[in-house]
């Protein structure tokens, strides 16, 4: 089958990545990450104290705030910030700060398609640049369904409008090289193999929507490799400024 | 909701002391002299009208969007000014998200007087159908980091996003001339906004003890300060605004002082905003040209191969990490979409091989790493004698102009000698080990760090 992308890349190709640490002086930790034109700034304010009425006060609470380039803050705003924040809070590790509020606040810069993993990718690394202690990382990717049939990662604005289907999926990602054999795993599956957060959009049949998942996860091991690669502090000496 | 009292940022009193005493003897605590400006940096984002400004530790982004409305009733012939200024949560912990505080609001009343009733931004300009069909302007302004001086910050970024924005140009149509066709870029190039002058605010900061002055005050500062006051003006001297709200008193001298300064700091600024204005509109012209004569240069000679190279290697002249490195390949890559048409069906094909390889591309200033993945050299053999020769020469123009720009690495002389040597209709077999290399040039995109980084995988 062939595939036509209009910027020339195959079904299986992402686009540049870039991210950055340590951008903002005043947040705790921040970072920015970009794939191809789409650009997210997500800053960190470390655990602050109380929680909101609703949260439970047991536990720590993340608040997350999204920040449209321009124009109001509407539903579709609310919806990605209930999302994000579910999908951090589930690779945060919540019991060790109880009655505390982390808030996270996206920025987005540009938006070409394929937004809120972008956002997603960009929250977790401001997360490890504040120093919140993770249980993992987490390294989201949007898959859509071209009209022929075929998956296509990391589509362009142009492309997500067109296409039928897609959606936004995000893995974990461990470090298999230091767990050992027969941990973690959950009802006998590796935990790698799990799904934090899928959003789709448009309808797909059922073995296409598997077929995504093993496209994104394939894809989400290349990201994750480059997000390890530019997560250690570059300056050694830096330390954590949360509180 | 509620304020949480421990978030608020407060200035330990030893600190207070510190900045006072340090001032008495005309010293600031970043070291500058009282009069003397923080480092301006003023970059540009992809699209028309987005910078992004740094004044120190004041990280403000500006984005300016424009679109047809209906004109106030009574300006029928202008078009309307608008500027939204956010202070986002991640600049101060103190910043609550939801409706803007004094000082947001405070900010957006002096950028917005001073753009508006200076008439800096040409208004009639805009009108398109008197009465009935206007372009309304709005400028956003995100206050990303709090560094202090927010005013000054936020009014530079407004002012480059609107130097460099640009409207769709837009003719009228229809029966009797009333209607409004926009014409989209690719059709006609968009126009820029007619700026009539540059309002440059300026900030002092008094503290109280012996009318201590400084200019552009950090956030320490600011938290210190008895008093503050904004001057707008521009470069030819003319005072567009002053805002000097309550605060400490201060003596006619200092405020006429702080004016003649500020006189002097605005045309500094103008000058600076100026530069960085010409300079992104250069890049942008480059842009456009670029991608005209790589078109031209599809005929192929020896000559116009030069050229490419040429042309490619001026472009790496720019610095490391700018995104006009990424525009060169990118017009190389949309003319050899057709080809990659073809290629991928090929690829396709071997749909296991590309799933182990899921080619993740990395590019930016932050990290650059070699491909991790190979690229199986048999397929891309087999997949190059499929086709004619006419394809694969076009790449091979395409790769040697990408090839000169790469490091050297200790496969590619060879090679190169071999494309130097051989015609353009030359046998298959050396096409295929240089095809080797232009395949994957084509195959990957825009990046021309890609292909460095495919070359380097693969060889």
């Amino acid at each position: 089958m062939e595939i036509d992308r209009v910027d020339g890349r195959t079904a299986n190709q992402l686009r540049p990545l870039a991210c950055s640490r340590n951008i903002l002086n005043r947040a705790h930790g921040s970072a920015s990450w970009s794939q191809g034109d789409t650009k997210v700034l997500a800053a960190v304010y470390g655990p602050k104290v109380g929680t909101k009425k609703n949260e439970n006060p047991e536990k720590a609470c993340i608040e997350v705030i999204w920040k449209p380039k321009t124009g109001q803050i509407g539903k579709p705003e609310k919806e990605y910030e209930m999302i994000v924040k579910r999908t951090l809070q589930s690779i945060c590790v919540l019991t060790i700060n109880p009655n505390t509020t982390t808030s996270v606040i996206v920025q987005v810069v540009n938006d070409d398609g394929s937004l809120l993993p972008c956002a997603i990718n960009a929250a977790c690394a401001a997360l490890v640049d504040a120093g919140i202690p993770l249980k993992h990382l987490a390294v989201a990717i949007c898959c859509c369904l071209a009209d022929s049939g075929c998956v296509l990662l990391d589509p362009t604005k142009l492309e997500e409008q067109k296409t039928k289907a897609f959606a936004y999926l995000v893995f974990p990602n461990l470090t298999l090289s230091i767990l050992p054999e027969g941990s973690l795993k959950v009802e006998g599956e590796p935990v790698e193999q799990a799904i934090i957060t899928s959003v789709t959009q448009g309808a797909m049949s059922v073995d296409d929507y598997l077929h995504c998942l093993e496209r994104g996860r394939a894809a989400s091991a290349k990201m994750s490799a480059f997000l390890r690669r530019s997560l250690p502090p570059q300056n050694p000496s830096d330390s954590s400024r949360a509180g | 909701m509620e304020p949480r009292l421990a978030n608020t940022w407060r200035l330990t009193v030893n600190e207070k002391k510190f900045i006072e005493t340090a001032l008495q003897s005309d010293l600031r605590i970043d070291g500058r002299r009282p009069f003397e400006y923080r480092k301006i940096s003023i970059k540009f984002g992809r699209e028309d009208g987005s910078t992004e400004v740094q004044l120190g530790q004041t990280h403000v982004m500006g984005f300016v969007t424009a679109q047809l409305v209906q004109p106030y009733k009574d300006r029928p012939n202008e078009g309307t000014l608008s500027i939204f200024t956010e202070f986002s949560p991640m600049a101060d912990p103190s910043f609550e998200p939801g409706r803007p505080g004094e000082a947001a609001v405070e900010l957006g009343r002096v950028i917005d007087r001073g753009l508006r009733e200076s008439r800096a931004v040409d208004m009639e300009s805009l009108c398109i159908i008197s009465g009935k069909s206007v372009w309304s302007v709005r400028v956003d302004l995100h206050i990303l980091d709090n560094g202090g001086n927010l005013i000054d910050g936020a009014n530079i970024a407004a002012l480059a996003a609107l130097l460099t924005f640009r409207r769709p140009e837009c003719s009228l149509g229809g029966e009797d001339g009333q209607e409004v066709i926009v014409h989209p870029p690719e059709v006609r190039e968009p126009l820029p906004l007619i700026i009539h002058h540059l309002p440059i605010a300026v900030t002092f900061a008094f503290f109280g003890n012996e009318t201590s002055v400084v200019i552009d005050p950090t956030h320490y500062e600011e938290a210190v300060m008895g008093g503050r006051m904004t001057a707008t003006l521009n470069a030819n001297n003319d005072i567009c605004a002053i805002q000097k709200a309550g605060g400490e008193g201060v003596l006619q001298s200092v405020i006429m002082q702080c004016l003649r300064i500020a006189g002097q700091r605005a045309h500094d600024i103008t000058t600076k905003i100026k530069n960085a204005v010409e300079s992104y509109n250069t890049e942008r012209a480059l842009r456009k040209i670029k991608r005209h004569s790589n078109s031209v240069s599809l005929d192929i000679s020896g000559a116009d191969v030069d050229v490419v190279k040429n042309q490619n290697r001026s472009f790496d002249q720019k610095g490391v990490s700018e995104r006009s490195k990424l525009i060169p390949g990118k017009s190389i890559a949309d003319q050899s979409m057709d080809i990659e048409g073809e290629t991928k069906s090929s690829k396709q094909g071997q749909t296991n091989r590309i799933e182990g390889d899921a080619k993740s591309f990395i590019g930016g200033p932050s990290s650059w790493d070699p491909y991790a993945g190979g690229v199986n050299l048999d397929l891309l053999k087999a997949s190059l004698a499929s086709r004619g020769t006419s394809t694969p020469s076009r790449k091979e123009i395409y790769s040697r102009g990408e090839n000169m720009s790469c490091e050297a690495k200790p496969v590619e002389p060879p090679k190169d000698n071999s494309l130097a040597s051989s015609p353009i209709e030359a046998a298959k077999t050396p096409l295929g080990t240089n095809g080797e290399k232009t395949l994957k040039d084509a195959v990957k995109s825009k990046n021309k760090r890609k292909k460095k980084a495919s070359s380097a995988g693969g060889s």
